[in-house]
């Protein structure tokens, strides 16, 4: 099975598998409560909100790790795959954003509170901007990837920050996982989260793998255009 | 080999300290950009008048003036070896990459600190007469602002190295360079409060602060160094 037919198969499991979460958040994952007894239906939107969020991370990591083979072998194929992680890292940021500050609207009263999980993370956002404002500047194709894959190798040390904030400053946003005491999920909340991220995670890779398939072409066209074109 | 480098290392910093010396352009338009934050601060604060303690601000103040100030700076002190082709020459010749990142780095950092510790005495003299001055020995601002303005330099060096070649210049350098420098800038923000304010376990969460600040110093200047090489080969 070739690189795109895997990458086709994940996107159907990766789209199942998410929607099959947002059912299973609705009719089978406990609903949480407040302390006064009334059933929070904001908590739902957790079942989208940190996948997404912690898929961002991942696929920057992608972007910084690709920037590191591009400058160690200046092959541009390298180059391409970091552009790509991070066009995909841009739509999942978008999201995260997207669903946390309808979450914060609901849970805190505010759309947006400058806590330092927040704070890190919207300086993230415009790290992920400007990685592409930087390309579109450079003109001289080699330039801008050495430029970029800097960029982006720089870019992702926030991405760790933002990531372990929560566990390292006074911040308001909530440790679900691995938080300490009174963190956690009941078994039913767990099994819908996981099965929320893997699928995600797929989705992550087939939007990447396509994205990327569609580019080769791209550049296979470019390359025919200048043989048969003369 | 280390004495070779060492002296090529003096010798470009020696160029630009000397340029700088013959034209005064990076300090006066980085001092007069300096008075001229101070200025739209006053815009900024003076419907608040007396009913705001300016103390509580001041270290945002002077950062926000320093961050802008060495982004003027750093875009400067790259434009003229564009300009002049200088950095052409400069990577003809048998110097090491490292060498150049130090020295340029060097010269960035000394400007900065230049103007930071001439701009500090004017902001004190304009919004801080009459109130309660720095609560903590003031030598504890030299080190936020020396520790600080490292990574400033550090970062800011590799980032406009690129963003000369490009074609937005200095708004790009900006773009890139502020968001990047947000961790080190909040941690900065943070001691020079609790330099300014003081109080009973200041100097803990003085110290606390700057060893974030010196974190992300180790960290920055080690990738910034790292990547220099691929950077200005480019």
């Amino acid at each position: 099975m070739n690189r795109t037919k895997i990458a086709k198969l994940m996107l159907a499991l990766g789209g199942v598998l998410t929607t099959a979460a947002f059912f299973m958040t609705f009719f089978w994952a406990n609903a949480s409560t407040f302390p006064d007894g009334r059933i929070d239906f904001g908590q739902k939107i957790f079942y989208f909100h940190v996948p997404v969020a912690e898929a961002s991370f991942l696929v920057f990591f992608f972007t910084a790790f690709y920037g590191v083979k591009f400058l160690m072998t200046k092959d541009r194929r390298f180059d391409t795959r970091a552009k790509i992680a991070t066009e995909v890292t841009l739509l999942f940021v978008l999201l995260t954003m997207a669903t946390g500050i309808l979450w914060t609207k609901v849970a805190w009263g505010v759309w947006w509170l400058w806590e330092p999980r927040l704070t890190t993370y919207f300086i993230l956002t415009l790290l992920v901007i400007a990685y592409f404002v930087l390309r579109n500047s450079v003109e001289d194709e080699e330039r801008r990837a050495v430029y970029a894959s800097a960029f982006g190798i720089l870019a992702f040390i926030d991405a760790p920050i933002s990531f372990f904030i929560t566990r390292w400053a006074e911040s308001v946003h909530p440790v679900v996982l691995a938080g300490g005491e009174g963190s956690g999920l009941e078994t039913p909340m767990l099994i819908t989260f996981i099965v929320a991220q893997v699928g995600m995670l797929m989705l992550g890779y087939a939007f990447y793998e396509m994205r990327l398939h569609e580019e080769e072409i791209k550049e296979r066209l470019e390359a025919l255009k200048v043989t048969v074109g003369g | 080999m280390a004495s070779a480098s060492w002296r090529q290392f003096k010798a470009i910093l020696r160029k630009d300290l000397v340029m700088e010396m013959r034209t005064h352009e990076m300090i006066t338009s980085m001092g007069l950009y300096a008075i001229l934050t101070m200025v739209v601060y006053q815009i900024a604060l003076t419907e608040a008048g007396e009913a705001l303690d300016v103390r509580l601000v001041m270290p945002g103040l002077i950062w926000v003036a320093f961050i802008f100030m060495s982004l003027l700076g750093l875009n400067r002190s790259f434009v003229h070896e564009k300009d002049q082709g200088c950095i052409d020459a400069l990577l003809l010749s048998p110097v090491d990459r490292p060498v150049i990142f130090f020295a340029k780095f060097s010269g960035n950092l000394l400007f900065l600190l230049a103007v930071e510790v001439l701009s500090l005495p004017v902001f004190a003299f304009l919004f801080l007469q009459g109130r309660e001055g720095i609560s903590n020995p003031i030598w504890l601002l030299g080190v936020v602002m020396l520790a600080a303005s490292v990574g400033i330099s550090g970062v800011g060096t590799l980032l406009a190295t690129m963003t000369v070649n490009t074609s937005g210049k200095d708004i790009l350098l900006a773009v890139v360079f502020v968001p990047l420098m947000y961790p080190l800038l909040r941690a900065a923000v943070g001691a020079t409060f609790a330099a300014v304010i003081g109080g009973p376990g200041s100097i803990e969460t003085f110290w606390s602060w700057m060893a974030w600040v010196a974190g992300f110093d180790v960290i920055m200047l080690l990738v910034a160094f790292g990547l220099y090489e691929f950077v200005i080969g480019a």
